[in-house]
């Protein structure tokens, strides 16, 4: 199996620890890109960001999902989860 | 001389309900008997056994084992989950810390850590009022290699031992396992899932079985349960624990909606 190279992995760690960088990111990917050495196999990638792209590059399964948050992409993992139907249910005491 | 009074195993996701519900309220009502249960028992700690999804540990530092030492924890609150505050067990998570070291375990240590779902959703099921004192075990498996079936297995004797020979008499710890059962993430199989094994796994584990899973090499449980399904290791670490015990499944579903299999059992104590 494919595994990206760690600069790829990097990036993306440090955009979901730091919500201004991810901003700068989302206004201006290649210069995120070239501040991270990411070369231009892995930026054709990024930028289509799909699910297939990034499994391609091999990017890590919980990272693709961190990235899929950072472009404000559709998440097929499952996204954001509504818990308020348990929570009432919690509350009622069901 | 303590005792590990019950062990259990959970989900630690809950999706959206539509088009899902009896099989979403079936789920919730058992853990609403396995709250009960866990209540019951009056444990005087609770030692969760899960994994972070890389809000809290990821690949600048991969340790296969750690625990959670802090005084409290805040919950990261994704999925919409309350950030309410709740009680470690500092002295206890230590001592396994120190013990484990004894017995050929080198364990990491995390001070700062805020639990995301997968120690806090089965958290704010099971322990709704955050009256019991939680010791948090991540069972790292989002890390490649992974910590194999065995050695969780091993590392659940180890802390059976400790309760058994070095904790204060009257000690009662129930051990929670959550995670799994067999979910492919962000992978091609995505949305597959494999029942009958996660059945076979939850079987051996009421059965007095749970040994029979530590002979799994990660990989074949990678190729059975997908990558999501590595969770499993947690649910044989909690049955390390307990071994032979018997006991429960309490439910089980596979929702492909959801992209998984949800069990949930509970073994006796010893």
């Amino acid at each position: 199996m494919t595994k990206a190279p760690y600069c790829v992995h990097r990036m993306i760690q440090d955009l979901t620890a730091n919500p201004d960088a991810a901003k700068r990111f989302n206004d201006d990917v290649e210069a995120t890109f070239a501040a991270y050495g990411i070369a231009e196999p892995e930026r054709k990638l990024l930028r289509d960001g799909s699910p297939k792209a990034l499994q391609t590059l091999g990017v890590h399964p919980n990272l693709q999902m961190k990235y899929f948050k950072i472009r404000k992409a559709p998440n097929p993992g499952g996204g954001a989860a509504p818990l308020a139907y348990y929570l009432d249910k919690l509350k009622r005491g069901d | 001389m303590g005792k590990i009074v019950g062990g259990f195993g959970v989900p630690h996701v809950l999706f959206d309900p539509d088009g899902v519900k009896d099989q979403a309220d079936r789920i919730f009502d058992g853990l609403m008997r396995i709250r009960a249960s866990i209540r019951k028992l009056d444990p005087s700690v609770l030692v969760l056994a899960s994994n972070d999804h890389f809000n809290n540990f990821n690949l600048s530092l991969q340790a296969p084992f750690i625990v959670g030492v802090a005084d409290d924890y805040v919950p990261l609150g994704d999925m919409g989950i309350p950030k309410k505050r709740f009680k470690g067990q500092r002295e206890f998570a230590e001592n396994f810390v120190r013990f484990a070291a004894s017995k050929g375990f080198d364990l990491a240590q995390a001070e700062e850590i805020s639990p995301d779902h997968g120690v806090a959703l089965p958290l704010l099921l099971l322990n709704t009022e955050a009256s019991i004192p939680v010791v948090p075990l991540y069972v790292n498996v989002g890390i490649d290699p992974p910590p194999s079936p065995t050695r969780s297995w091993a590392l659940g004797h180890v802390l059976k031992e400790m309760v058994e020979t070095a904790r204060p008499a009257g000690e009662r710890v129930v051990v929670i396992a959550a995670g799994g059962l067999s979910h492919w993430l962000c992978v091609p199989e995505e949305g597959r899932v494999n029942a009958e094994f996660d059945l076979d796994v939850i079987d051996k584990l009421v059965s007095g079985r749970g040994q029979d899973l530590s002979a799994l090499t990660s990989d074949e449980l990678r190729r059975q349960a997908g990558n999501g399904g590595l969770e499993i290791t947690s649910w044989i670490f909690m049955a390390g624990c307990l071994p032979s015990a018997s006991g429960e499944k309490i439910f089980y579903e596979p929702i492909p909606k959801w992209i998984t299999g949800l069990g949930a059992v509970a073994l006796q104590g010893q």
